[in-house]
């Protein structure tokens, strides 16, 4: 996966000195093929039907892009949460920046074991029930997926971002990336578990607003 | 040497495809059939002493096993489950194939017909390799005891002589061909029948009526008797599960009983088995607990005469901790005991009591694959080999 490592988080050379004349790159991800049910492994071992679970929000997207502008990364250390409500994470794809500590409250009945093998960051938060909640540092830029080691089924992603010029679609699909300078850019649009689509854009010296929009199959 | 190159085959399989692994088991036709398999090959030396044996030619500890698992929602209230598995590449059988109901949606109530996991214990439920952080089985639902459905002991030196020879059992009644013996649970063939299930959290109740028993799960029916199983959950906060189980069948063959005479042919030969369980985990703790105890009617044929029924009391304990992400230490103890009968030579107990103690290290190197490595002692108060010890080492890839 090519996605944030280990060009992303790079100064691109063409951009401008940040704050001469800064846009927003806004537009729409469609997504049209089905978002994919996949996750749980079949129950044959079970006495009866499993509790059922939630089902992640598998359209989100997030938008960022590929190389960053110089000056973008200085950013200050944030917190960001990671539920587990209806055996399910929520939100199912969290982007956050490099030093960001995640948080991964319990908010279900059942005990929840939150951990991930990537190579980016290999954690694991051992068991612990409804109201705990257990925080991990994300250092280095890349993709975590995460799972949780009771139920096979869940799992969700965390992108670690080395700038900030990044954003999470809404519900209709759309996107913007605020105060990003002028300049060449490549932007990504992700989708459950890969980069689907980049597209060349240029930020124009006056600023304004760039439309852009994605479609991915 | 076949054995050594089939692991590090399948231990370089097991890096190269760790990528390719990373895949979530495969879901079609929009999530409403699931495909599962696992994988997984062991290796040890040679078990002389037939710890470890599954049946007459299979150690669990030098095992390649192959299994896949679908389940089609053909409506939200029914569903159609299966599994086959090959060990060691003999055959390919179904393990479970059956079909789960829930009359009302909106009740916990669930049936399930066809070959059905079992009701009882704990442990077969989690027989899996993925499931299971040790490589070995729990005494009771593996070890082969010199009970037979089709044979018979015809007096208690018959029985004496099979101490500890639970992997080729030969009697005097009965089919004269020797086999292997049963286990106190079978763990590793499910039962076929129709089970039901009642609530989910904090209580569970479960029941079915099978063909087989617990020693002796069938598909086909060999006596005209039914077993009776159930087992109450119960899950009052998180993290701990305490269970009770009990079952009783008929589990001697009809060939078994034509051999008998009149009298004693007309009586009924059950298993009867009750059983206890509990798990705690916690953080990075996970601790299990099994209590069964069974016991096996037996006709009294000839002197010295079997006089009672022959019991077994299996104690299992084993323990998990996570060292690091992806890496774990394990260990069971395990303890398997006989009741007393009366022999010419004085009284013994039935069968040679067992005790296994095994400890594994685990590691995942991605989430679906893992290593591990274990040693496992094992002591038994008779047969031919009293002692025998055990380096493993498992790879295990599953999706």
């Amino acid at each position: 996966m090519a996605l944030l490592a280990p060009g992303a988080g790079r100064p691109a050379p063409a951009a401008a000195p940040a704050g001469s004349g800064m846009a927003s790159i806004r537009g729409r991800v469609e997504v049209r093929r089905a978002p994919g049910a996949h996750g749980a492994r079949p129950s044959v071992a079970e006495l009866g039907t499993p509790a059922a679970a939630a089902e992640p929000d598998r359209r989100r997207s997030v938008v960022y892009l590929e190389e960053a502008p110089r000056g973008a990364f200085e950013v200050p250390s944030t917190r960001g949460t990671m539920d587990q409500r209806n055996e399910a994470f929520a939100p199912y794809v969290l982007p956050v920046l490099v030093g960001t500590t995640v948080d991964f409250p319990n908010s279900d009945r059942t005990y929840h074991n939150v951990f991930s093998f990537s190579k980016t960051k290999r954690f694991d938060l051992g068991r612990y029930a409804r109201g705990g909640s257990k925080a991990v540092r994300f250092d280095r830029p890349g993709v975590v997926r995460v799972f949780c080691d009771i139920h096979s089924h869940m799992s969700a992603f965390i992108l670690v971002f080395a700038h900030r010029y990044f954003a999470t679609t809404d519900a209709e699909g759309r996107y913007r990336i605020d105060n990003v300078p002028p300049g060449s850019y490549t932007v990504v649009a992700w989708n459950d578990g890969q980069a689907r689509q980049s597209r060349l854009t240029r930020v124009p010296d006056a600023g304004g607003v760039v439309e852009l929009d994605f479609v991915v199959d | 040497m076949r054995s050594r190159a089939l692991f590090t085959t399948v231990l370089a399989l097991a890096g190269a495809t760790a990528p390719a692994l990373a895949l979530d088991p495969q879901n079609l036709a929009g999530g409403r059939l699931r495909l599962g398999g696992e994988a997984s090959f062991a290796m040890a030396a040679q078990d002389h002493g037939f710890f470890n044996f599954t049946d007459y030619r299979d150690s669990n500890l030098r095992m390649t096993r192959i299994g896949g698992t679908a389940e089609f929602r053909v409506s939200p209230r029914l569903s159609l489950l299966g599994e086959v598995r090959t060990d060691n590449f003999h055959t390919v059988r179904p393990y479970a194939l059956y079909a789960r109901i829930r009359p009302w949606s909106k009740r916990e109530i669930d049936v399930q017909v066809g070959r059905i996991p079992p009701v009882f214990g704990a442990f077969p439920r989690r027989g899996y390799g993925a499931a299971n952080p040790l490589i070995g089985l729990p005494v009771a639902y593996q070890y082969l005891t010199s009970i037979r459905a089709d044979a018979l002991p015809a007096s208690a030196d018959d029985l004496v002589r099979m101490r500890g020879e639970g992997w080729l059992v030969r009697y005097p009644l009965g089919a004269r061909a020797p086999d292997a013996g049963f286990p106190v649970v079978a763990s590793l063939n499910w039962d076929t029948g129709a089970q039901v299930r009642i609530g989910s959290q904090p209580v569970q109740l479960s029941a079915s009526v099978t063909q087989g028993t617990l020693g002796n799960p069938r598909f086909e029916d060999d006596n005209d008797g039914k077993q009776v199983a159930g087992r109450l959950a119960w899950n009052p906060v998180p993290g701990l599960i305490l269970g009770a189980s009990g079952a009783r069948g008929e589990y001697l063959a009809r060939s078994a009983l034509a051999v008998l005479p009149a009298e004693l042919a007309g009586r009924t030969y059950r298993q009867r088995a009750w059983g206890a369980d509990a798990e705690y985990s916690r953080d990075y703790w996970l601790v299990r607990s099994e209590l069964i105890w069974t016991a096996w009617d037996m006709p009294a044929v000839r002197a010295p005469l079997i006089a009672s029924p022959l019991a077994a009391l299996a104690v299992m304990v084993e323990g998990r901790y996570k060292v690091a992400p992806g890496a774990w230490l394990a260990a069971r103890y395990d303890h398997l005991g006989f009741s007393e009968i009366v022999a010419t030579a004085g009284p013994i107990s039935w069968d040679a009591p067992v005790h296994r103690f095994e400890v594994v290290a685990g590691y995942a190197v991605h989430r679906h694959v893992a290593l591990k490595a274990g040693w496992q002692r094992n002591r038994r108060d008779g047969g031919v080999v009293h002692r025998q010890d055990f380096a493993v080492g498992q790879v295990l890839l599953w999706f």
